[in-house]
């Protein structure tokens, strides 16, 4: 009777039991939502179409542009001077004024100068905190 | 001893940068280096043991040794990368073990790294059975697997903890052929999995270290978490290196009672098995040869000096320090000794 | 005669303040956790002594736990992964200007958790390890999976929350079935040529902060950085005042909350943020107005809160007796009892009751430091609001890098995880899935698995799940509960939209 209720787990290939069953019921789950919302599925073409039409497109796609280089830049630049962390230094502060003249919306002479201050001081402070006194490895 | 290593650092790098030119004409070692170790965890042995030797590292040469514990994976992935000697590596036994249990994605070290100076040892590794366990000895766990009983092992696989798993099966299979298959592994995770294995009786023997199960053993024996030792792996030599007084309520000669010669595990037939986990430095195969000489020759002035050893004492741990030629010998052969072990075992 | 010692000594006292502090500040810090924290400090114990160096590092993890609320409540954004929930009400609540109110709260909250589990670990320690330990994978699974059954409470639409949850599951399971859990160290569901990358999976905290702050960033983007709220909007009219009175009727989900998150903390392996999670369902499910959840309901940031810091009490018992770890925190504290040559184990307690008592002493300062400098210190917290976003946000991106590279110690693809998680979070929004259970089920799925995997590899029968014990029973009990609960209200939901239509 036992035999029945048995279930014998083979550990080599025990790391697929799990994903096998989620996925399982992820697709189930997706399958349900194609039935249900197909309407919804069907006309998404137009959702995508407002979304792109009302996107402020400078600042979303610029954010995600300068976010991607300075992500690029930080490795190889921090490889020049080996374990020393100045590639997060020498990048964040060019990626924080970047991306907060971007962010801007009227770029007084004040709003400038409070940004370039943040920039110049904040990269610099973080660093010295994170790397020299925590001693931690930055890029 | 009480300058913390952050003083030293900051005393050491204030150094540095005066004595710059100077330090960096005399051996060319790069100001800041990255030691990545093969454990993730910061309160680990091979933590411990790494910023034990960073620390000294660090003020012997003037230099920032920076320890980041990023798991061995991504140790290997980030010491490939890294040719000019800014990254070393260090790790134990079980970097080449998992290649040899066939661990996806381990490297060859002796193939795809320099091994370096061995630094020291944790003599830890044992294993342990319920203090109500009928098994009062290995021989007796032998006699049990000869007779047909299953005897369930818990480990975590793939390494350290398996080797001496792999012992006892060999050793059974010499004193009983066939009987190596009634000694089944549990496979769990780490400490805290293995003892809750043993309490959830689903291992009649797990493996575990000196350092984290000490106080096991000493808790009265109708304690349902109490635990006795039964097999330390470490060699007599090393453990006589430990300090008398032990750890905890467990002295030397208490250990000592439990490793070989006192207990036999046979590996062949006039040879016990024994397993010293044993830290050393790995490097980028391409790093500049200048180099690595300058941390070997480093780290043996420090060792000539002693006051490392204490700190490894202090913490239960051996210093072993082995030059580099010598280092990569010694595990060399004990690489071969367990490949032999574990595919006689596969074989049949 | 030690204790009083301790008590005196202003390095003590001193390092308790300090602690507590930058706790705070790390917490508050998106990105920054209190698991950092104190592995920064960790180095530095060794030249302060045990009792001091513990004294540091237990403030900086009470500290730690808390600060990750200020962020939750007045960005959305979790300072730690252990509040999360704290953003569900938190948020609401101060973007209908009742920031400072919520803050109170949560500090409250977070004092009151504390002391109860501060109160559990000191009288009962033992005896709670001694429960603890008969929590099998069977039950350790059951528990995760009662955690999990959340997804549906917290679902706005049933059928794409609970595909959100399953597919943080999925998510999470990429990569190695970690050896040092138990698994067998193959990997899988990695896409090809990713290998490299890949083969250690999402880390946690980038993908978390990723989902939170990114993705918050880039809708503002999107929208074009519409102006934001400024000082004035978080201190309107006299109805968001804080008074105690809103605790009135609270006992209970306190005491509950704090019980459940030392609970958690409790059982190794369960993991820190599953506390929260835990005890924010079980208000919500016994809630008279759950309907109100998610929109800024008091209840749920006490809940969050209370049982977040609950955690911190919890997470020290099977440290002290047993040497297990209950959190990713105290496993670091391992590493500070290791420098000093301290063995911890279950004759800890007993062998050094001094220090035993330092480190109790130690914590309930810290969570009374933590009460008053937070409680003066909302004024300065709450002018991150007013703080222009040109300047915030860049600056918020630039500690998510150092929080991810940091996290495990210099993988560069932890920078780009926090990316790529800002894009898929900003996807998810925009295909109407949800993004609380998504992370719930992010975060509980490494667990859910090996557990589910090892109770059928060691029991060999899939009926164990019910038949183990009675503590499998009554979890069956809750979770069900939970389950019914979540239909009903769905049911109540969609009526009462329907009769407003």
């Amino acid at each position: 009777m036992e035999n029945l209720t048995r279930v014998t787990i083979d550990f080599d290939t025990s790391h697929l039991i799990f994903p096998i069953m989620i996925g399982v019921i992820l697709s189930l789950l997706g399958l349900a939502i194609l039935i249900r919302d197909r309407a919804a599925i069907m006309s998404s073409g137009q959702m995508w179409a407002t979304t792109f039409r009302d996107m402020d497109k400078p600042r979303f796609f610029g954010a995600l542009a300068i976010t991607i280089v300075y992500f690029l830049a930080m490795v190889p630049v921090g490889n020049i001077w080996p374990n020393a962390g100045y590639g997060f230094l020498i990048c964040s502060v060019p990626y924080v004024i970047a991306l907060g003249l971007l962010f801007m919306h009227s770029r007084s002479r004040a709003a400038i100068g409070s940004m370039l201050a943040v920039a110049i001081i904040a990269p610099p402070v973080v660093w010295w905190l994170f790397s020299e006194v925590f001693f931690l490895t930055l890029p | 001893m009480t300058i913390s290593r952050r003083t030293l650092l900051v005393a050491a790098s204030a150094a540095a940068l005066m004595a710059q030119p100077m330090a960096a004409a005399a051996q060319d070692l790069p100001r800041n280096v990255r030691m990545v170790i093969g454990s993730s965890s910061t309160g680990g042995d091979t933590y411990q043991n790494a910023s034990i030797l960073a620390e000294s590292l660090s003020e012997h040469l003037g230099i920032n040794v920076r320890v980041d514990p990023v798991g061995a994976s991504e140790a290997f992935k980030a010491l490939a990368r890294d040719s000019r000697g800014t990254t070393i590596m260090m790790h134990h036994d079980q970097s080449y073990l998992q290649e040899l249990y066939g661990i996806e994605g381990s490297p060859d070290i002796f193939a795809e790294t320099i091994v370096g100076p061995t630094i020291s040892v944790n003599p830890g590794n044992a294993y342990l059975v319920p203090a109500d366990s009928p098994y009062q000895s290995m021989d007796d766990i032998l006699a049990a697997a000869e007779a047909g009983e299953r005897v369930r092992v818990a480990i975590q696989p793939g390494g350290v903890s398996e080797i001496g798993f792999t012992a006892m099966r060999n050793a059974a299979r010499l004193r009983a052929p066939g009987s190596e298959a009634n000694i089944v592994p549990v496979n769990t995770g780490d400490q805290a999995d293995k003892n809750q294995a043993m309490w959830d009786d689903l291992a009649d023997v797990i493996n575990g270290s000196i350092q984290a199960n000490e106080q096991f053993t000493q808790l009265p024996s109708d304690d349902p978490t109490a635990m006795r030792f039964i097999w330390i792996t470490a060699t007599p030599e090393t453990l006589n290196k430990a300090p008398a007084e032990g750890l905890g309520a467990t002295s030397r000669d208490d250990m000592l009672a439990y490793a070989a010669p006192a207990v036999s595990v046979p590996m062949t037939a006039d040879e016990n098995f024994t397993f010293d986990k044993e830290f050393f430095l790995m490097f980028n195969p391409e790093t500049d040869p200048a180099l690595i000489q300058a941390i070997d020759t480093a780290m043996e002035e420090i060792y000539a000096k002693g006051a490392i050893q204490e700190r490894f004492l202090s913490s239960f741990f051996t210093p072993q320090y082995r030059p580099m030629a010598e280092a990569q010998e010694h595990l060399q052969s004990k690489n071969n000794d367990y490949e032999t072990i574990i595919s006689d075992l596969k074989s049949e | 005669m030690d204790l009083l010692a301790h008590l005196l000594d202003p390095w003590f006292i001193g390092l308790i303040f300090g602690g507590t502090l930058m706790g705070i500040v790390f917490g508050a810090i998106p990105g920054m956790t209190a698991t950092m924290a104190v592995a920064v400090c960790l180095p530095l114990t060794f030249s302060l002594g045990l009792v001091n160096g513990l004294a540091l590092l237990l403030s900086l993890y009470v500290g730690g736990i808390t600060g990750g609320l200020v962020p939750a409540i007045l960005l959305g954004i979790p300072g730690t992964p252990s509040s999360i929930t704290t953003t569900f009400d938190g948020f609401p609540m101060a973007k209908r200007g009742e920031g400072e109110k919520a803050l109170k709260i949560a500090i409250i909250a977070s004092v009151a958790g504390g002391l109860v589990s501060l109160v559990a670990l000191f009288f009962f320690a033992p005896v709670l390890a001694k429960f603890a330990i008969k929590f099998s994978y069977v039950e350790k699974f059951l528990i995760i999976f009662f955690a999990l059954t959340v997804m549906a409470a917290l679902s706005k639409d049933m059928l794409l929350g609970i595909f959100s949850g399953v597919l943080g599951i999925f998510l999470s399971l990429i990569g190695t079935y970690d050896i040092t859990n138990g698994g067998n160290g193959h990997t899988r569901l990695i896409p090809p040529g990713m290998d490299y990358w890949l083969d250690g999976g999402f880390a946690l905290l980038p993908v978390l902060i990723g989902i939170f702050g990114v993705t918050v960033i880039l809708e503002e983007a999107e929208l074009g950085m519409p102006r934001g709220q400024s000082l004035k909007d978080i201190e309107v009219g006299p109805h968001s005042r804080f008074s105690f009175s809103i605790f009135k009727g609270q006992t209970l989900n306190l005491l509950r909350s704090g019980s459940i998150g030392t609970f958690v903390g409790i059982l190794p392996g369960v993991g820190g943020s599953a506390a929260s999670i835990l005890s924010y369902t079980a208000a919500k499910t016994t809630s008279r107005h759950p309907e109100r959840f998610g929109k800024g309901e008091p209840a749920g940031v006490i809940a969050s809160e209370a049982g977040n810091n609950g955690l911190t009490g919890g997470a020290l018992v099977p440290l002290l007796s047993l040497g297990i770890p209950g959190d990713s925190t105290t496993a670091l504290l391992i590493g500070a009892f290791a420098l000093q040559g301290i063995q911890v184990g279950p004759l800890f307690i007993s062998q050094n009751i001094d220090t035993w008592n330092a480190m109790i002493t130690a914590m309930v300062i810290s969570n009374l430091v933590m009460l008053v400098t937070m409680f003066f210190a909302i004024r300065w917290f709450a002018m991150v609001i007013a703080v222009p976003k040109q300047i915030l946000y860049p600056f918020i991106l630039m500690m998510c890098v150092i929080g991810a590279y940091t996290i495990n110690y210099g993988i560069i693809f932890d920078v780009w995880t926090l990316l790529i998680f800002g894009v898929f979070g900003w996807l998810m929004v925009k295909l109407k899935l949800e993004v609380a259970p998504f992370i719930i089920g992010f975060i509980l799925g490494p667990s859910a698995e090996i557990y589910f995997v090892k109770s059928l590899e060691s029991f060999g029968d899939p009926f164990i799940f019910f038949t183990k014990s009675w503590i499998a029973a009554f979890l069956w009990v809750l979770i069900i509960a939970s389950v019914v609960m979540s239909v009903i209200l769905s049911r109540r939901n969609r009526s009462d939209g329907a009769m407003r239509t």
